[in-house]
């Protein structure tokens, strides 16, 4: 650089320069509240030329109601008798013909006998802030307006907030729960299915659904249907979950009255193989009994016509048992440990009868190690696999072959129904689980088993898919969460 | 005698046999086609519901082999009297009589023929 470019004049322009390109207004007053000096960016905001306003007194530049409502010159006198600066005061200006501008100022004492006064004009991010705190108070009361349960918790299951609704279900105050593991207010044997979910949305983006009971202060337990779904952050990591609970009291109490009637139907399907199966035993002890009302017949042949009646009459019953145990309304719904394999083997022996009279094959292959155990009521996964089992029946009134597929897998276990019948239309695919969508004629399907089937394994954390295409049969797939 | 149920071929075996009869029990469809496709039978008794094949579909495989020839009971525990199925078997006169378990000896016996 030349020795005139390190003038002072230089620096004097230099600092001009800087002045004026800061986003801020930046003013120096003297001890006799007079301008000195301002910025480009002061006259722009104040919508003032230069000339009116170095050497004008304060009062004159800014208009009264600033000058009375911050009591500026008060302030400035106070910086240059103590020499201690103003920080980040708030003021409100409006200039003539413009819209209102919020600025934070701050008064700094300067060598020069003067002070610096600075103005940042915040009015955009203040409207930004008033515009988050509006829509948080929004969603704060969409929130606490809902009659369902909506609560956050962290990623590993600590509860941040809880709706009022929450507070009136379980009869617990936000500040009782905060900070708690939820599973602590849920029905027992939750804490491993609810450390499942948690860890399935730290990875995951779905939302998982399920049914368990939340215990209230009282120690009453209340059914309740959850979704769990993950909190993401801007890049995408779970930062936590927001689980939304719906009391289930009054849907409960209709789905078992859907699931009762819907397994009546069922039953109705199994007649023609249940008539069949009894009357075989009954014809047998029919004639058996009137063997021994005959004269002269060997006490040989009279035992055995004793055994069959007996064996008769124990096969007949056993049948009756089993249809019993079905079409007996389940009498609770707390999931236990259950054998997978001991409910498709019970199912199956309540269809073989059905499956016989129709010429169709059983094909079952299950694990044969161990014992399948997942977190369940038997009784409702048994509907679910007397519902599967039954329409693959009912879809091969000519014979074919049932089969029954299971696959371990690390953390579930996936049950494959194929059937060798007619198929599913491709535009009926997306429907079979729609309540009441049925294809069968008029009196001999309701249209229910799937969509209850969809739901007690939705409600088990499981899922059902369907693959078929027409003609060439179906395959039905349940998966469930392995214990 | 047609029945896949053990059960049943030994109680009409032991109704039949004290009349004097020689029973062939066979217990599934596709085992009776074949003995009736190559013996001559005097009356066969026929369950409705085998595991392979169904009972009248055994009875028109039969009728097709050698027309005219056999004649037919109908044994279910499946079908009742005035089902349709039975009622148009009859008509087709693919089956002479119909038979619902569980029946009497003399029900047994009245179905046969008295030649």
């Amino acid at each position: 650089m030349s020795a005139k470019d390190m003038s002072p004049n230089r620096f004097e322009l230099l600092y001009g320069m800087l002045l004026d390109a800061i986003p801020s207004s930046v003013l120096l007053v003297d001890e006799k509240l007079h301008i000195v000096s301002v910025n480009r960016n002061f006259l722009v905001k104040s919508q003032r030329g230069e000339a009116m306003t170095v050497g004008r007194p304060l009062a004159e530049v800014f208009p009264t109601i600033i000058m009375e409502n911050t009591d500026i010159e008060r302030r400035i006198r106070e910086v240059f008798r103590t020499g201690t600066p103003v920080k980040g005061q708030r003021m409100t200006y409006r200039a003539p013909g413009v819209p209102i501008r919020i600025y934070y100022y701050s008064i700094l004492p300067i060598p020069t006998n003067q002070v610096m006064l600075l103005m940042e004009d915040v009015t955009e991010q203040v409207r930004l802030s008033e515009e988050v705190r509006r829509v948080e108070r929004h969603l704060a009361s969409v929130v606490e307006s809902a009659s369902d349960i909506v609560l956050s918790t962290d990623t590993e299951g600590r509860i941040l907030t809880w709706n009022s609704a929450a507070e009136k279900l379980s009869g617990l105050s936000t500040q009782e729960v905060r900070g708690q593991y939820f599973f602590q207010f849920c029905g027992s044997n939750q804490q491993q299915t609810l450390r499942k979910v948690f860890l399935l949305m730290k990875s995951g983006n779905e939302s998982h659904t399920t049914e368990f009971p939340l215990v209230t202060s009282s120690g009453d337990s209340i059914l309740v249907s959850w979704v769990f779904s993950p909190m993401k952050d801007d890049y995408g990591q779970t930062v936590g979950a927001v689980v939304v609970g719906r009391d289930l009291a009054e849907r409960r109490k209709l789905e078992n009255q859907l699931r009762q009637s819907q397994k009546l139907a069922a039953l109705g399907v199994m007649a023609g193989g249940i008539a069949h199966e009894i009357r075989n035993p009954l014809a047998v002890c029919y004639s058996a009994a009137e063997f021994l009302l005959m004269d002269n017949i060997s006490s040989e042949f009279r035992n055995e016509c004793s055994r069959k009646i007996q064996a008769g009459i124990q096969k007949a019953s056993a049948i009756i048992e089993n249809l019993l145990r079905f079409a007996r309304p389940s009498p609770d719904t707390e999931m236990v440990q259950v054998d997978l394999n001991t409910v498709i083997k019970d199912t199956l022996d309540l269809i073989t009868n059905q499956a016989r009279v129709q010429q169709i094959r059983i094909q079952l292959e299950l694990e044969q190690r161990r014992p399948v155990l997942v977190l369940g009521v038997s009784g409702l996964l048994q509907q679910v696999f007397m519902n599967i089992f039954l329409n693959g029946i009912n879809a091969m009134p000519d014979g074919g072959v049932l089969s029954i597929t299971e696959e371990i897998f690390e953390a579930e276990v996936a049950v494959r129904i194929s059937d060798t019948g007619m198929g599913i239309e491709e535009s009926d695919l997306d429907k079979i689980f729609d309540p009441f969508h049925t294809t069968s004629p008029i009196g001999k399907g309701t249209g229910l088993g799937l969509s209850i089937c969809y739901s007690i394994a939705q409600q088990h954390l499981g899922s059902i898919h369907v693959q078929s295409s027409p003609g060439k049969g179906a395959t039905l797939t349940v998966r469930l969460p392995l214990l | 005698m047609v029945d896949d149920e053990p059960d049943m071929c030994w109680v009409m075996e032991c109704i039949l046999r004290s009349k004097g009869y020689e029973v062939v029990t066979v217990l599934s469809g596709e085992e009776a086609c074949y003995q009736l496709a190559n013996r001559d039978f005097f009356f066969v008794f026929m369950d409705a519901k085998l595991p392979d094949m169904d009972g009248l579909e055994v009875v028109r495989r039969a009728h097709a082999a050698r027309p005219g020839i056999v004649r037919v009971v109908l044994v279910s525990g499946y079908h009742y009297h005035d089902d349709p199925v039975i009622r148009q078997a009859i008509n087709e006169n693919l089956i002479c009589g119909f038979l619902a378990k569980p029946f009497t000896h003399s029900d047994l016996l009245n179905a046969l023929p008295s030649s």
